[in-house]
């Protein structure tokens, strides 16, 4: 009875993560490999079971488990012989312990067959990436995203690739195309404000700070963030995730145009975007609010760092 | 109708070996047709690199014109990726086979020609097939053999509007039309059997003729990718769009900071 029990109860902490693609490796091994060890998964999950054996399999790459990758590997094939989504796993479990020569030769072989396969097409990117192959995985990537403009991520993994070479104007055009195809998610303004300022366009990184704010907090009314978080913890549970987010996203944003308002205060820079800078009176004005603004968050909560905020702030 | 007695008496033996094998024979038949479906149904082609850039262009402009009115891109930006976005629609760098090398007006392309529209039109004409000869054999079945049959009685009264719909096959004005004849009780489960196959087959099933009946096999292949649109005259379309729509477009960069000082209330609200 208490086994059939956990056994329900872990098939649905899995079916979660699967549902959330949280990456729990351990927790995921330790549950899959135990179900595993019962006894035949796909007799008892049914058409569940694929899915199951195939984040099993990942969890178990991740943790470096090759002996029950292998077997959730075997029963995937068996099942779904040439199959495309079985092709990318048996390159994973090759990434996993042979040489990327190897890897890449294989994932060439799938894509002569099928050229446009994305999934495999972006292992080989990055396999390409990840030996140090940067021309050729930005090559390639570009190539990728021209035919597979909707791949959101690929645009924020090329943004990457271009911050990591400090190529901060290409990385904000890519940033660009990641705010075309989720304009509203806040985090990728932030990240295109982050690498704006980055990329010493101060202007650029102030009004796209502002956009950040703006889109984080659509939906509160001034100076709500504080007092949700005064009301106490049973509320805060409450609250779901994303508002959660939003707090601490609009907390980073505010520190940002500070950041932006105390440069523009004191020393003339100029945007290479051209972005036209407001008014001084104006900065002030937003330079006071964003003061104001982070102080509120540090001084509703006794959190660390609350003395050297206040000292930076310039407000002991 | 205000007859007492009922007029008519049924042999139960018609019940027993015509309704039933009927009604039988029309949900095997749809179960049948349901696998062979299924058979007859080929992977969908994989499409190369280059058709599929070619497929998906047009979207990338209007991801981009879906936003322009408030666009998260600052001006540059979007000056350079509509730019871009124009000039390679204009030079037809998005096209499967390269840019068209001369002016001269292309015909448009015969379906017939291309051996990709070929293959998605006999495929629609195949499932086509299989929904056809079945119901044309079973129709002819019921009409060689049952013809003038009347096989049940409806439980609830009609009115005479629904005779023609219940009693096809007999020519009697005066009978109940609470009768129902052999042929009208095939249609009858011809339009009424998608509920049970749906019972059975799961919700996308191919046992149900009815439906089938609607579309024709050449219509199937105008939506399916791979009917021959003519991109380049699609493209040169979009290329207007996306100069209206840069007419369109603003940042939403613009006066952000005053929208954000208004909602403080730091600036007095408008």
């Amino acid at each position: 009875m208490s086994s059939t029990q956990t056994l329900s109860a872990a098939l649905k902490t899995l079916a979660n993560y699967r549902a959330h693609s949280t990456r729990a490796s351990q927790d995921v091994l330790a549950k899959g490999s135990a179900i595993l060890r019962d006894g035949r998964p796909e007799a008892k999950l049914g058409d569940d079971a694929w899915a199951f054996l195939e984040q099993v399999f990942l969890a178990a790459i991740d943790v470096g488990n090759i002996e029950i990758a292998d077997e959730c590997l075997h029963k995937l094939s068996d099942k779904f012989p040439g199959s495309t989504r079985v092709d990318v796993l048996a390159g994973i479990r090759i990434e996993a312990s042979e040489s990327p020569e190897i890897a890449l030769k294989f994932y060439d072989d799938i894509l002569k067959d099928d050229s446009a396969n994305a999934a495999v097409w972006k292992r080989r990117i990055s396999i390409l990436r990840r030996t140090g192959k940067i021309e050729k995985a930005v090559e390639e990537l570009k190539e990728y995203l021209d035919t597979f403009y909707n791949d959101l991520e690929a645009w924020v993994e090329l943004a990457d690739i271009y911050s990591s070479c400090y190529q901060y104007s290409s990385a904000l055009s890519s940033l660009s195309h990641t705010l075309l195809l989720a304009p509203q998610n806040p985090f990728y303004t932030l990240q295109f404000a982050e690498t704006a300022y980055t990329a010493n366009d101060i202007p650029l990184a102030f009004k796209m700070f502002s956009v950040c704010i703006e889109i984080a907090e659509r939906d509160l009314e001034p100076g709500e963030v504080v007092r949700s978080k005064g009301k106490g913890k049973a509320l805060a549970e409450d609250i779901d995730l994303d508002e959660n987010a939003g707090e601490g996203i609009s907390t980073r944003a505010w520190f940002g145009l500070k950041l932006c308002t105390r440069i523009l205060l004191s020393t003339s820079s100029s945007s290479p975007s051209q972005t036209p800078i407001p008014k001084r009176k104006t900065i002030e004005l937003v330079d006071e609010l964003a003061t104001e603004r982070v102080l509120a968050v540090y001084s509703s909560n006794d959190g660390k760092g609350k003395e050297n905020v206040r000292a930076w702030l310039g407000r002991s | 109708m205000s007859a007492p007695a009922v007029s008519l008496y049924l042999d139960p033996q018609i019940r027993d070996w015509v309704l039933f094998p009927i009604t039988l024979v029309m949900i095997l038949v749809g179960i049948l047709r349901h696998y062979v479906v299924l058979l007859l149904q080929s992977a969908p082609k994989k499409l190369s690199r280059v058709a599929i850039r070619e497929h998906r262009a047009l979207t990338r402009s209007q991801i981009l014109r879906a936003t322009a009115a408030s666009s998260p891109v600052p001006p540059p930006l979007y000056k350079s990726i509509s730019g871009y976005l124009m000039e390679a629609f204009d030079s037809g760098a998005y096209l499967k086979d390269g840019p068209p090398k001369d002016d001269t007006p292309q015909a448009p392309p015969n379906p017939m020609s291309d051996p990709a529209a070929m293959d998605g039109m006999m495929a629609g004409m195949k499932t086509q097939m299989v929904m056809m000869v079945p119901q044309m054999l079973i129709m002819g079945w019921i009409n060689f053999f049952f013809q003038g049959f009347v096989l049940i009685k409806l439980p609830f009264p009609l009115t005479l509007g629904f005779k023609s719909m219940l009693q096809r096959g007999i020519e009697t004005p005066d009978m109940d039309v609470r009768w129902v004849s052999s042929l009208s009780w095939y249609f009858l489960n011809f339009f009424g059997l998608n509920g049970l196959y749906r019972l059975i087959l799961g919700n996308d099933n191919a046992a149900d003729s009815s439906q089938a009946m609607m579309a024709s096999p050449f219509a199937g292949a105008g939506v399916t990718p791979g009917q021959p649109q003519d991109f380049n005259k699609l493209f040169k379309a979009e290329k207007d769009n996306l100069a209206f729509a840069e007419g369109l477009y603003t940042w939403v960069g613009d006066d952000v900071e005053e929208r954000l000082l208004r909602k403080y209330g730091k600036l007095p609200k408008i």
